[in-house]
């Protein structure tokens, strides 16, 4: 069980910077994701903390000991990559085996731990098989299992689920979850997939262009995101722009152009200035029949999507929003609605666009 | 009314073996027929005063195979062993300059890939007469030697001249499949092993190597086989100090002495295809996993 903490970590290549200086404490045991669209420095990240690239600036420590230069082989990490990265000309037991005779380890203890971590991946047959003779999900489980049989102090995964097809990417999930959970290994986790960063992970970090933009648990990010980015990076928004007309107790009153609407804040904006308030789709209510604190608008589009329908409404001041009710609900294109805006699901965001 | 079987062929469509009748008659003209000229030949009885006496004889093969001094066993047992060492050389010479080039992201990469080329564009006739002019006892090295008051080395006339200049001629024909193989290794399998505990020379010999041996193997075919069958370049560095099959059967030939040429030709033949057969056999269980 090991403990990993970033310090200011940076990479730039030449003139370009890929990581700007991130902070992050892992504990023991838990799983973090590294979430952001590609190119956002979650990758970079993940590899300095492999050490196949050296950072340009910052610290890297395991358990308060400084790793930050040290080759990947002397750090004592289990990787996945993204293509599984097999050796195509050894067995799945060969490839299992070569971390262990790296280390060193007896025959006899070689063969228990090998058996014992194809059982936890449910590959007992096909150890005589080779890499190409399985299907990706087998592969994906024997690169696990080849990361893990070697007892690392952290496991590092690089979007292991991206070659997969979508049914097979759910069962991994869950798979890859619930075996992290019982061996209690740290692990850093890379993924553009909000969904799946949202089901496996204890913490979810959300970068862009280089930075750590908010880090929190799947509600966190999703109901209170610090950023306009990280927002709309997850799940549908609609974001509300007005000026902050003063706070009542913890909720701060914004004045839009279709009218006042209270919303929380992780933020202190000033009074007067200008804001940013994000409501998801599904959290507006729509109601035929006027509703004390909802603000008229009319249903500008409509669209059938099974569990849900989606709606355009525009507001009385031409605000589009998008609302996402029950298909139970009818209205139709052209109807005069009222829309609410709960308090407790409008959230003001920092707004670098604004 | 029957409908037409769905193997028939449209009219008008030949069919595809025709395709390949070009090389077939190419092989057939160039290579076979001239296999088949140097088998008959073989046993014929030889003449020093026409190409042959009529009449069939087995003399030609007795008097390699048999000869009391095994002259012609030593004969092949040098050219074989030349032919590895320049192999061997080629082997480690090419491997670090086909790694580079399968790796460099550089801006010169296809520069340098010309540059390995190059040697190829330049008749084997004139490269042997370039090391010449370097290697012989009056050459340049020799004479900058001189110059700086050492006594000049025997770098020609030897082996070591026909193995270094064999080399040169030869590593492109190292380099290509190597560097073709190298590319087609993933990087990833690279930083997989050393995330694993495996070091540089490690990471080396249990998965580049492993896995670079389609290359490494038609690389020593190719230069194995080349090597056999070189004759000018042994011929004009050895300059008649360096004997090899090769130069013993154009010898043979100047002598009239056909028939006897052409049994030592195919023996040298015989026993070279023999030893690639079993290097392809011992390095094709290398490669059980690949492919």
């Amino acid at each position: 069980m090991t403990k990993l903490k970033l310090d200011g970590l940076q990479k730039h290549y030449g003139t370009v910077a890929a990581v700007k200086g991130i902070d992050l404490d892992v504990a023991e045991g838990e799983l973090v994701s590294l979430l952001g669209p590609s190119g956002c420095g979650k990758t970079t990240t993940l590899r300095c903390v492999a050490g196949f690239e050296l950072p340009t600036g910052g610290r890297i420590t395991f358990d308060g000991n400084e790793v930050t230069m040290l080759p990947p082989e002397r750090r004592d990490i289990g990787m996945v990559f993204q293509n599984y990265a097999l050796f195509p000309h050894m067995t799945v037991r060969e490839n299992l085996r070569f971390g262990l005779e790296m280390r060193k380890v007896d025959a006899a203890s070689m063969e228990r731990r090998v058996a014992d971590v194809l059982g936890m991946v449910q590959l007992t047959s096909m150890e005589t098989r080779y890499p190409r003779q399985l299907s990706g999900g087998q592969q994906q489980r024997v690169a696990l299992a080849r990361a893990l049989v070697i007892e690392p102090k952290l496991l590092l995964l690089d979007e292991p689920l991206a070659n997969l097809d979508a049914k097979l990417r759910d069962e991994m999930r869950f798979f890859i979850r619930s075996l992290q959970k019982r061996v209690g290994i740290t692990t850093l986790y890379v993924t553009h997939d909000q969904a799946e960063a949202m089901v496996m992970s204890d913490r979810i970090v959300v970068m862009f262009d280089g930075l750590i933009h908010q880090v929190g648990g799947a509600r966190d990010i999703y109901d209170r995101p610090a950023t306009r980015q990280v927002a709309s990076f997850i799940g549908l928004s609609n974001f509300v722009t007005g000026r902050v007309a003063g706070r009542d107790g913890s909720l701060w009153r914004l004045e839009t152009s279709f009218g006042t609407i209270s919303c929380g804040a992780g933020i202190a904006p000033g009074a007067g200035s200008p804001a940013t308030a994000m409501v998801r789709p599904e959290a507006i209510d729509l109601s035929a029949a006027p509703v004390a604190g909802a603000f008229p608008g009319r249903v500008s589009e409509r669209f059938f999507l099974g569990n849900l329908v989606d709606y355009r409404i525009t507001m009385s001041d031409g605000t589009l929003l998008q609302v996402q009710q029950p298909a139970t609900a009818a209205f139709a294109p052209g109807d005069e609605v009222h829309a609410t805006l709960p308090a407790e699901r409008a959230w003001l965001v920092r707004d670098d666009a604004a | 009314m029957t409908a037409p079987s769905p193997t028939a062929r449209p009219p008008g469509v030949r069919p595809r073996w025709l395709l390949a009748a070009p090389v077939l008659v190419t092989v057939a003209a160039l290579i076979v027929v001239p296999y088949v000229n140097i088998l008959v030949m073989s046993f014929r009885v030889p003449s020093t005063t026409k190409p042959y006496l009529p009449g069939f004889t087995f003399g030609n093969y007795t008097k390699a195979l048999a000869d009391p001094d095994f002259f012609y066993f030593e004969l092949l047992f040098d050219t074989l062993r030349l032919a590895l060492t320049i192999t061997f050389l080629c082997l480690v010479v090419a491997y670090p300059v086909a790694f580079h080039l399968a790796r460099t992201t550089s801006r010169w990469k296809g520069v340098l890939y010309a540059l390995v080329l190059s040697p190829l564009l330049v008749g084997v006739v004139i490269r042997s007469f370039g090391w010449i002019i370097l290697l012989a006892n009056n050459g340049l090295i020799n004479q900058s030697l001189k110059a700086w008051g050492m006594a000049p080395l025997p770098l020609m006339y030897n082996e070591f001249g026909v193995v270094l200049a064999l080399v040169h001629v030869f590593l492109p024909f190292m380099i290509l499949p190597l560097m073709g193989a190298i590319q087609g290794i993933d990087p990833r399998l690279e930083e997989a092993a050393r995330s694993l505990g495996a070091g540089p020379a490690k990471v080396f010999w249990r998965v580049l190597f492993p896995l670079s041996m389609p290359g490494v193997q038609s690389g020593c075919i190719l230069v194995f086989v080349l090597s056999c069958g070189a004759y000018v370049t042994p011929a004009l560095l050895g300059a008649g100090r360096v004997h090899t099959m090769t130069t013993e059967v154009i010898t043979l030939l100047d002598q009239f002495l056909w028939p006897f040429g052409a049994a030592l030709a195919l023996i040298l033949s015989v026993v070279g295809l023999a030893a690639v057969a079993i290097y392809a056999r011992l390095s094709g269980r290398l490669m059980r996993g690949l492919a």
